[in-house]
């Protein structure tokens, strides 16, 4: 039997099943309203700390769906509650209330503000648990921080408020790709990705963008995703939260938890906001004539000086005759808006919640624009006492509009407008753009006239039927989807080439889609003292992904870019299809008594196509146990001490994160010979492959005191992660550049600090939330055949070797410049039979010291992990206005600035930066600016070298947002219950050292961590918005 | 009774996906397993022309910095890879240190000769004619390989599991150079007579297997051998001189009668011919001065090979023929000619000559003279000329075989490359004949050695 007969016999199973409970439970509804007594209870709501009217206070009778939501004046009428009836006051950060009835009609309320956090549910992998009973380490992100960011995607939110989480942007472009690492890099190869569970379903949040131009990271996955919807976000880091997802959770598990109805008269919602957003800050750049000098330097100290191309120097060319500095031309302030609305309510049977938004941003960078539609509806129905059902969808429409921003080739945007000679002129004597010119692109050219769109369709869709089966014993079903198109288009006009009606163009459309189906049955009983609570499941889960593209030359016309214009074919991809599938079976339990003891074990096997057969299942089990001491007797004394509890956890999770098919090894089609088709292989089979497995031990303090005003969380971890996946480099005489291998292991370990605190709490407040993340990573053992030098070169700049972490770089130490030929004492030289060093050149750290400038002079030059990081957030309140001030901060990290290499580069007679000015010209010069040299013979250029490595370090103003309450009494007039008025400013000020565009810069994402391209640069963002309720 | 109903049930449900192990079975399908592929006789087919893809890649460029690069006859003012060969600063980065696109032929062909028997029931001679291409290919890579570095790691059987040997130490240069004499016997006895068409060009034909093994013989100076090898090409219906007014079409249009091996491209598989060649005002390589200077008067092919109204020409238009001009350095779609009649005569030519049959050298030196409008010679003429005859051969390959990717492994082959370059880059040292082999092969194979110059 197939996989499609599985799903197809269990579904028209639940048909069957579905039919039969239809009809019990018809007459169930029967029976109720026979039995239903009219009675009216109503009343009025209050905040018990202001005394001001609460609106959409939810009204429930106890144990039933009937329920409806308070009105603008506090107000509320319930209908149908009987005189032994409870009434169930709920309210987003008030202390839910139980009222009985007994026989009035009249029930006024003043809710009290919850104060304590530890009551909160927080989402676990299948479940919810009580914050203050959990026993792994969880962090929780709730609406409101999200709305405080108005960030666009939930990732970059994610940045600074969690502990234990690293977010650093690849790229600033709207839509862009993110970086994130939930405990460090547990795996060298690239799978270092948590898995992203949204409701339940857990999402592909793979980069599928195949056009990329040149940049090494594309978009932003989850940018499909609107911030507004999402009610929580949970990270799940230690092995007991996520061994329940098994084989992708070594990498942590973010669960995102949309926003669903609740009973009650329909809340609409409409947020209005407008921004712009410009470029942090310039860097400097030297002008026409101060180029054309350095470049006659550069010649002029050739040890057998040619005569300076007239190309560079000839300033009446009209080619040539230009004095621009391009960022001025390129950078752009650059305006957003977004519109968000919401409705959400529901009756006795039915709830829901609809949204909407859409968002329109510009990027920084000229003729760059991001637009998204986005819809949602959750609806859930209690189509029976004992069953309900449900479904979330949820639409996406993103059209991107990027530009080539990052990466080295000259259609890289960020790295031209930098480097680009300010020489060449923008337009040619007959008004065209001098789009091409000697190896360099025009970058405003490339900006307006290439063409590179991404256009993306995303549904992801989850059905559920939830059956109690009998008390405490309830069954549920998932179906999900995440289906999603993508739709690329690319083209190079032959304005901006050399060659004569040369133009370029590619297209791909990609269909992903991934369907999950989970079933368990959870079992919840209590024992007097003792509570037990249980799991079992199965999910079956399938991917698919296909791909056809074209790729075409020669269009007879730069205004005809679709590909059956094109001239010629150069490549296709026509239905390039890959699958991957994965069988799962998972349990939990769940033991505690009075709350004050805490048990719970995982178990989850995973067998997965990826592996060869004999090693295709794998197991994943963790323990964890919690201990409130806080409870015990003889700490009774200690009144201040409200909650305390230590948590330990132990368990393993798994990483699969390699090719569809790599144990199987491939041969590719496409390596044709002229029309001759050809194949070749071009993946070597490795049998054995299997799982990464990753063992974590985590310890943890929970701590409450003075009334729950102070909250201090702690955790200590240790992850060691062995079997890894590597694409192990091979001798090219193999034919094959690397195989997969499961090869060494890695080790990350660290301390989290969370720290809350309610510093003032009158009618001033002040909270203030303060979070640090160590964490040490080191690889701990790489196999001995493959350390041909002690180290796996990993990439251009960095290295990777037993002891040290992932991360650092690897090259020549820069001490500075001879100032003198005599300078050089020792006579060094470069290579063994090289020349000596001389005045102007770099003095290199001579490692061994034998005099000579090699291969083995070379040594770790930095390290990219920083030291620790985190963010602070402070919250005031004054009657109708709040204020939330966020800073978030990274300490110890380096860069290898490629950007500003490139940016003093002459051998590529680039553009230089105004550091060139203090370049070394005579015998006695002391600068640390070498001599330029346009052969580059010392390779003084082409070294990986100290002197492009920078401290990264920074603290950000990341946020501020000021909101303000317009009181009722203003707004009722115009028919609205709530109006909110806004300000965000994100990313205003940051102080760092580096002197790239921004410290938080990540060129490549996976292991080559640290490194700026010169990617799309981060902005300054300052939004305003109003928010109506109706 | 009615919950043991509903627990039945959810048994059933999970019950269900005992079907399921199968759905783990997922095989590629856009693309074949590596041990899976080689199933048809088509399949035997795109397996060779995947070999001739991956020759594009290692000849694109290479020929001319292998070729040419170190020797006498071009001069440059490029960075990088011209001004470290033409000035004798090799390094172990230089890009044409690097071994990977021939190895990438060399495991390609491994694949065929190992599979290309099990997609044939029977030896047969189709079956033989593919492996005949597959091993002529890789003996092709292997001479390279040879003539570059001296001794390389020689592996003939492909990689396919984490248990073979991938740190091989380098080969003694002899033992390849038998590997590749073996390989190349065996396709001149069982490759196609003729492919027809634009094959018997682009496609190893016995011809090609042939000549292949004459310059193999040259290079290990088996002069007998050359001469009947030399033989087999000369007989051979394929080939034949062209008209000197067709002279630049052999490398312009290609597909010649006078080609016996060229490398196919075309506008989407490219080579960089013009880039080195041709770019009108800034080409990686110009003719040198010496070489402008060593034509005899009333040489025809010297006006097709440059522009000599230039006084200092900066492009050589022999590949796109005679007033070509263009500012572009677009990739070229030309093909490259590896192998042509001309060259395997003046070879066989060498060859008499070592054997002292002077007679029958200068009768084929005068059959490529005589083409080029210059008058014949006789031995006299020719020490006059150039010292001796073997002198005479050499320039007349030096001028007929211009930029085509031989001189300097004449210069080395005759032991002539130090007297030759050392005026010009100080070459001085035999164990500086060969290539550095590139660090990124050292960073990857613990086994290897460096040769000994550059250590």
């Amino acid at each position: 039997m197939n996989e499609k007969n599985c799903l197809l016999s269990f579904i028209d199973f639940r048909l069957r099943l579905s039919s039969k409970l239809n009809i019990t439970f018809l007459l169930m509804f029967f029976v109720i309203n026979m039995f239903a007594q009219e009675k009216t209870v109503s009343g009025k709501i209050i905040d018990g700390n202001s005394g001001e009217p609460l609106m959409g206070v939810n009204v429930i009778v106890k144990g039933t769906s009937n329920g409806v939501s308070s009105g603008f004046n506090g107000d509320y009428v319930i209908h149908n509650a009987s005189p032994d009836d409870v009434l169930v006051f709920s309210f987003l950060g008030f202390e839910t209330k139980e009222v009985a009835v007994e026989g009035e009609t009249e029930i006024n309320l003043a809710m009290e503000p919850a104060t304590n956090a530890l009551e909160e549910l927080v989402i676990v992998g299948y479940g919810k648990k009580k914050k203050r009973n959990l026993t792994g380490s969880i962090a929780s992100i709730d609406s409101e921080e999200i709305s405080q960011s108005a960030l666009n995607d939930p990732v970059s939110i994610l940045q600074g408020r969690a502990a234990g989480v690293q977010v650093i942007s690849n790229s600033g472009a709207p839509g862009g790709g993110m970086t994130i690492r939930v405990r460090g890099n547990s795996s060298l190869n690239s799978g270092n990705t948590p898995l992203y569970v949204i409701d339940g379903v857990p999402i592909e949040s793979s980069e599928l963008s195949t056009l990329n131009g040149s940049e090494n990271h594309g978009l932003n996955p989850l940018a499909a995703i609107n911030p507004g919807d999402i009610e929580s976000i949970e990270i799940l880091k230690d092995a007991a939260s996520t061994a329940i997802y098994g084989s992708r959770a070594a990498n942590g598990v973010v669960m995102i938890t949309t926003k669903r109805g609740s009973a009650g008269a329909a809340r609409v919602n409409l947020n209005v906001s407008t921004g712009v957003s410009e470029i942090t800050r310039k860097l400097s750049v030297l002008n026409a004539s101060q180029y054309r000098e350095v470049i006659v330097d550069s010649y002029r100290n050739m040890e057998n000086p040619i005569e300076v191309t007239w190309a560079v120097i000839d300033s009446l060319n009209p080619r040539n005759n230009g004095d621009i500095d391009w960022q001025e031309e390129l950078y752009q302030i650059a305006p957003q808006y977004k519109v968000d609305l919401s409705v959400n309510g529901g009756s006795e049977n039915m709830r829901y919640a609809w949204s909407s938004s859409f968002l329109d941003q510009d990027g920084i960078i000229l003729a760059s624009n991001y637009q998204r539609v986005t819809s949602r509806l959750n609806v859930d129905f209690d189509i029976s006492e004992k069953v309900t059902v449900g479904q979330s969808i949820s639409y996406t429409n993103g059209v991107n509009n990027r530009i080539n921003a990052a990466g080295t080739g000259n259609t890289s945007l960020v790295r031209e407008l930098l480097v680009r000679p300010p020489s060449y002129s923008m337009y040619l004597p007959d008004g065209s753009l001098n789009g091409y010119q000697w190896g360099r692109r025009n970058p405003v050219g490339l900006a307006e006239q290439a063409t590179h769109i991404n256009k993306t369709n995303r549904v992801i869709g989850n059905q559920y039927l939830e059956y109690d089966i009998i008390e405490g014993l309830r069954f549920r079903t998932n179906v999900s989807l995440d289906y999603l198109s993508m739709k690329e288009d690319e083209f190079f006009p032959s304005t901006l080439d050399y060659r004569e009606g040369y133009n370029e163009g590619a297209v791909r459309s990609i269909n992903n889609l991934t369907w999950a189906n989970e079933n368990y049955i959870t079992y919840d009983r209590q024992f007097g003292d003792h509570n037990f609570s249980s799991l079992l499941g199965l999910s079956i889960q399938n991917w698919k992904y296909e791909r056809t593209g074209l790729d075409g030359m020669f269009f007879p016309s730069d205004n005809i870019r679709t590909l059956n214009a094109a001239g010629t074919i150069s490549n296709q991809e026509v239905n390039i299809t890959t699958e991957h599938s994965m069988l799962s079976y998972f349990g939990r339990v769940s033991y505690d008594y009075m709350e004050r003891y805490l048990l719970e074990f995982n178990l989850r096997a995973d067998g997965s196509s990826r592996f060869g057969r004999d090693k295709r299942f794998g197991y994943f089990p963790s323990a964890s146990a919690g201990w409130r001491f806080s409870d015990e007797f003889f700490m009774n004394d200690l009144e201040f001490l409200n909650d305390s509890k230590l948590r330990f956890s132990v368990g393993q999770t798994g990483n699969e994160a390699i090719g569809n098919y790599t144990s199987q090894g491939e041969f590719s089609v496409g390596t044709n010979y002229l029309d001759m088709s050809g194949a070749a292989p071009s993946v070597m089979p490795n049998s054995g492959l299997t799982w990464e497995t990753t063992t974590q031990y985590n310890a943890g303090i929970d701590i409450a005191l003075f009334n729950n005003r102070i909250l201090f969380t702690a955790d200590a971890y240790l992850k060691e992660t062995n079997d890894l996946l590597y694409n192990v480099p091979i001798p090219r005489t193999t034919g094959f550049n690397y195989i997969t291998q499961n090869i060494g292991s890695i080790e990350n370990k660290g301390l989290e600090f969370l720290l809350t605190s309610h510093n003032i709490d009158k009618e001033f407040r002040w909270n203030t939330s303060l979070n640090v993340s160590l964490n040490r990573n080191k690889v701990v053992d790489l196999p001995d055949n493959l350390l041909t030098n002690g180290y796996i070169q990993n990439g251009r700049y960095h290295i990777l070797q037993e002891g040290m972490p992932i991360g650092i770089f690897y090259g020549w130490k820069f001490e500075g410049v001879y100032a003198r030929d005599e300078d050089n004492v020792n006579g060094v030289t470069n290579g063994a039979l090289g020349r000596e060093f001389q005045g102007g050149d770099p003095i290199w750290n001579d490692l061994n010291n034998d005099n000579i400038i090699d291969e083995d002079d070379r040594q770790i030059i930095g390290n990219a992990q920083p030291d620790f990081f985190g963010g602070i957030s402070n919250d005031f309140h004054y009657r109708n206005f709040s204020l939330n001030i966020f800073f978030q901060y990274s300490y110890g990290g380096d860069i290898y600035s490629e950007i500003n290499h490139q940016r003093n580069s002459v051998v590529s007679y680039n553009n230089l930066s105004t550091d060139a000015l203090d370049r070394w010209r005579n015998q006695g010069d002391v600068t640390n600016f070498p001599r330029p040299l346009r052969d580059d013979p010392m390779q003084s250029d082409s070294r990986i070298q100290s002197r492009w490595v920078e401290d990264g370090s920074y603290i950000k103003l990341k946020n501020v947002n000021l909101q303000y309450n317009v009181p009722p009494s203003l707004i009722e007039r115009l028919g609205l219950n709530t109006l909110e008025a806004y300000v965000t400013a994100s990313n205003l000020i940051t102080w760092t050292n580096y002197t790239g565009y921004d410290p938080d810069v990540n060129s490549y994402s996976g292991l080559r961590a640290g490194v700026d391209e010169g990617s799309f640069p981060q902005s300054r963002t300052v939004i305003f918005g109003l928010n109506f309720g109706f | 009774m009615k919950n043991i109903k509903k627990f039945i049930v959810v048994l059933i449900l999970f019950q269900a996906y005992s079907c399921s192990e199968e759905i783990l079975e997922k095989d590629p399908q856009s693309s074949f397993s590596a041990q899976g592929f080689y199933k048809t006789t088509a399949d035997a087919r795109a397996g060779v022309n995947g070999i001739y893809d991956a020759l594009q890649s290692a000849m694109r460029i290479n020929f001319s910095f292998w070729g040419e690069g170190r020797a006498d006859a071009v001069d440059t003012r490029h960075s990088g890879d011209p001004l470290a060969l033409k000035q004798n600063n090799l390094t172990q980065t230089i890009n044409s240190a690097s071994w990977n696109n021939l190895y990438e032929v060399i495991s390609r062909a491994n694949y065929a000769i190992k599979y290309i028997p099990s997609v044939f029931e029977e030896e047969n001679d189709f079956s033989r004619q593919l492996i005949g291409q597959a091993r002529a290919l890789r003996a092709l890579s292997y001479f390279y390989a040879v003539r570059v570095w001296g001794d390389v790691p020689l592996i003939t059987e492909p990689y396919e599991s984490v248990e073979q040997d991938f740190f091989v130490e380098r080969t003694g240069k002899e033992m390849v150079l038998d590997q590749i004499e073996a390989d190349l016997i065996y396709a001149s006895e069982n490759a196609r007579e003729s492919n027809g068409g634009d094959g018997d060009r682009i496609l190893f034909t016995q011809g090609g297997a042939d000549a292949l093994l004459t310059h193999v013989y040259m290079w290990r100076q088996k002069y007998g051998d050359a001469i009947a090898s030399a033989e087999r090409v000369m007989n051979n219906d394929l080939y034949s001189l062209v008209s000197i007014t067709n002279w630049n079409n052999i490398f312009s249009s290609g597909y010649s009668n006078e080609t016996i091996f060229e490398v196919g491209y075309n506008e989407t598989q490219t080579n960089s011919l013009r880039v080195l060649y041709a770019l009108g005002s800034d080409s990686h390589y110009f003719p040198s001065e010496s070489f402008r200077n060593s034509f005899e008067e009333g040489d025809l092919r010297e006006t097709l090979i440059y522009d000599v109204t230039e006084e200092e020409p900066r492009k050589i238009w022999k590949f796109f023929g005679e007033g070509f001009n263009d500012e572009s350095p677009d990739p070229s779609g030309n093909n490259i000619v590896l192998l042509r009649l001309a060259d395997i005569i003046l070879l066989k030519a060498e060859a008499h000559n070592a054997l002292g049959e002077t007679a029958e050298a200068l009768q084929l030196l005068n059959r490529i003279r005589e083409r080029a409008g210059l008058p014949e010679i006789d031995e006299q003429e020719a020490v006059n000329l150039y010292g001796d005859l073997e002198s005479a051969i050499l320039h007349e390959r030096l001028i007929e075989l211009s930029f085509e990717g031989h001189r300097w492994f004449d210069l080395v082959r005759t032991g002539r490359a130090i007297d030759v370059m050392n005026p010009i880059n100080g070459l001085s040292d035999e164990g500086n004949l060969v290539w550095p082999i590139h660090e990124d092969a050292f960073n990857r194979n613990p086994n290897l050695e460096q040769n000994l110059f550059y250590r």
